[in-house]
């Protein structure tokens, strides 16, 4: 049999350029980051077993699941509503993988291992709001979408899951945006087309915000 | 269009797609050809108040079933779909 080595790489590893993007001589009002190398975990109740899920998942977090599209902060895991009875575990450092939530969580449900399947994109700065806007059909003004506010929408027709970070140290709003892998070249470029006015700065990060 | 659903609020129409009506029910294991032809091929084609099926396929994925006029497109009810969000419909 053929050896493989298996390196896993960056859906957007080729698209994304460090530095500066788009219109010069005025201050970013972009910024985009991809945040590399996560885990994120599908948890999908099973039928009739969204109320036994709630309460295994809230002794495993510490906190309650979102049931309304929202994200809930658990100590060292972001859960993000992603539909009726389902939400996204994101997670660094191997704390929240299929190893160490299956045997909790697979009675009541059905676990996914979506690591390598989406991307995950930063976004803020002062015209964030501005550039999102041209996209997407969601209203995201402060009053709408609030910090811990998500939704499960299509940005350019690909499905996404969006949600309201805490807000940056100078009060700029950021906005986190999990895309599917394979789709993640084609809204990065979308993404930098709309944003090329106001200029961008464009990074990568291994840290979760 | 705009359509509100149950789970996401209201979103663009472009996040949905329709599947068709929702009224016809699957006949019995033993029922006549007339039967099963009628549910398999004939439709109503209604100026007013219809039945439909819906897929928030670019949101939530969930279906949707909905109440709409023909004549105006108001939509007058959203609701899941049985089986939709398992533990509130209680399916």
């Amino acid at each position: 049999m053929a050896e493989f080595s298996w390196v896993s790489r960056s859906p957007l590893e080729h698209a994304l350029a460090p530095g500066a993007h788009g219109a010069r001589g005025v201050e970013a009002g972009v910024s985009l980051t991809e945040i590399r190398n996560f885990d994120l975990i599908q948890v999908m109740a099973r039928r009739g077993k969204a109320a036994e899920l709630a309460r295994v998942a809230n002794g495993r977090f510490g906190v309650a699941t979102p049931n309304a599209p929202t994200v809930v902060q658990a100590q060292d895991a972001t859960l993000i509503w992603s539909g009726p009875d389902q939400f996204f575990v994101l997670s660094k450092g191997g704390k929240h993988t299929m190893d160490t939530l299956a045997p909790a969580l697979s009675g009541p449900a059905s676990l996914s291992d979506q690591s390598h399947a989406r991307a995950l994109v930063r976004i803020s700065g002062a015209r964030a709001r501005t550039m999102l806007a041209k996209l997407s059909s969601i209203d995201l003004h402060p009053s709408a979408f609030p910090i811990g506010a998500a939704a499960a929408t299509s940005i350019d027709h690909t499905s996404v899951t969006l949600w309201r970070g805490g807000d940056r140290p100078d009060g700029q709003a950021v906005f986190n945006l999990l895309v599917f892998s394979t789709f993640a070249g084609s809204l990065w470029h979308t993404m930098l087309d709309a944003a090329a006015e106001y200029g961008v700065t464009i990074a990568h990060s291994e840290e979760l915000a | 269009m705009r359509i509100v659903c149950p789970f996401c609020g209201e979103r663009e129409l472009g996040e949905f797609t329709y599947l068709g009506d929702a009224k016809p029910v699957r006949p019995a294991a033993g029922a006549s050809e007339d039967e099963v032809f009628d549910y398999v091929y004939l439709r109503d084609n209604v100026a007013g108040e219809t039945s439909e099926y819906w897929y928030h396929g670019g949101g939530c994925r969930t279906w949707l079933k909905i109440a709409r006029n023909t004549l105006t497109h108001e939509i007058s009810s959203v609701e899941p779909a049985a089986g939709a969000g398992a533990a509130k419909v209680g399916a």
